[in-house]
């Protein structure tokens, strides 16, 4: 069926016809209706910029957990990819696995948490395997560990879980902190107005 | 103003052309949406930083400290700080105060004006050990550490007082 405009569509009969004919093509408009679009790539040029300036090429290493708020710091560096040991006031948990229970762990008088020395044992595994082929693994072998803890955790879990990721291997432990300037947007938006 | 100036009208018998010329500009309207999209999936709204330290203490060390000067210990209380050095140096810096629920305010200012002495005083110093006690919080305890990487002492261990 052929495309037509919209409107009002008489009979060939009554379009020939002078009395008829004549009413019906009066006060027509044109179909052609422009549409002022240059507001709306202006706003999305605007929000382009804007995200472009939020982009991180690491992506998100962290997610953000409920259960666990981060300490604010003002010289932290940017955060890098490493396995990540997440310690809430009820459980310590690493790359989404729960290892242990932290009242078991304030109650076991060892040094170090026996799960998680064997957790991260088998992510070094991990990443041997995938750099087998390296020529210069022991080189780039950082053994970085990223500790999200809640602010409220006490140092003696903390102190265990780094002792731990040292049994593994793991001398680097990186805590991961919020950017302060973060923490006071965040502030100022709950500020009611 | 911006008005476009006008051709000039030779040869009588052609037309002259519109001074509007309009852009199609759907095709930057996609690649904006486009752009859009894809930025608003990968935004990573929380800008998260990383405190580096070295666990002391337990297990393997991390890697070969290098040849120190001085050794810094800053340890960590409930009483407050205490900073000594091997030259002898010992200087405690008392709680600033208490909160109402009892938890313990640390001098973190008073802290950051003794490290960046320390610094001023030993400007190749750049290692310090954080000794912290068992109950003190995982936030005072990164709150400190900022305080010395904030002073200039990036290369940071941590190990329990007791």
């Amino acid at each position: 069926m052929a495309i037509v405009t919209p409107g009002k569509r008489p009979s060939a009969r009554f379009a020939t016809s002078r009395i008829l004919g004549g009413k019906m093509w009066r006060g027509r408009h044109t179909t052609n209706a422009d549409l002022n679009v240059v507001p709306m790539v202006d706003m999305m040029t605007m929000l382009v910029i804007f995200l472009l300036q939020q982009f991180s090429a690491t992506g998100e290493v962290l997610f953000m957990q409920k259960d666990i708020k981060l300490p604010d710091a003002q010289h932290g560096q940017q955060i890098e990819v490493a396995p990540v040991v997440a310690i809430s006031a009820a459980q310590v948990v690493v790359s989404g696995q729960k290892v242990a229970e932290v009242s078991e762990v304030e109650k076991d008088p060892s040094q170090i948490i026996a799960p998680l020395v064997e957790k991260l044992r088998d992510e070094k595994k991990r990443w041997d395997f995938i750099h087998q082929n390296d020529q210069d693994r022991d080189k780039n072998w950082k053994g970085e560990v990223n500790v999200q803890a809640d602010v409220r955790v006490p140092f003696r879990i903390v102190r265990r879980v780094m002792a731990s990721a040292a049994e593994a291997g793991y001398g680097n432990v990186n805590l991961a902190t919020v950017e302060e300037s973060t923490m006071a947007s965040a502030a100022a938006a709950r500020v009611p107005r | 103003m911006g008005g476009g100036a006008m051709p000039e009208a030779g040869h009588g018998k052609r037309r002259r052309r519109a001074l509007d010329a309009s852009v199609n500009v759907v095709p930057a309207i996609d690649l904006l949406s486009c752009c859009i999209s894809f930025l608003l999936f990968t935004a990573v709204w929380t800008q998260i930083g990383r405190l580096q330290t070295a666990p002391l203490g337990n297990g393997p060390p991390a890697e070969t400290q290098p040849t120190k000067s001085l050794t810094v210990t800053l340890t960590v209380g409930q009483n407050g700080y205490v900073l000594a050095t091997s030259a002898g140096a010992q200087i405690e810096i008392p709680l600033s105060g208490r909160t109402s629920d009892g938890a313990v305010l640390y001098d973190l200012k008073g802290l950051a004006e003794r490290l960046k002495k320390l610094k001023s005083d030993f400007p190749d110093q750049a290692a310090i050990t954080v000794a912290a006690d068992d109950a003190v919080l995982y936030q005072d305890l990164v709150h400190t550490i900022d305080a010395c990487v904030g002073a200039g002492l990036a290369n940071v261990s941590v190990m329990g007082a007791s």
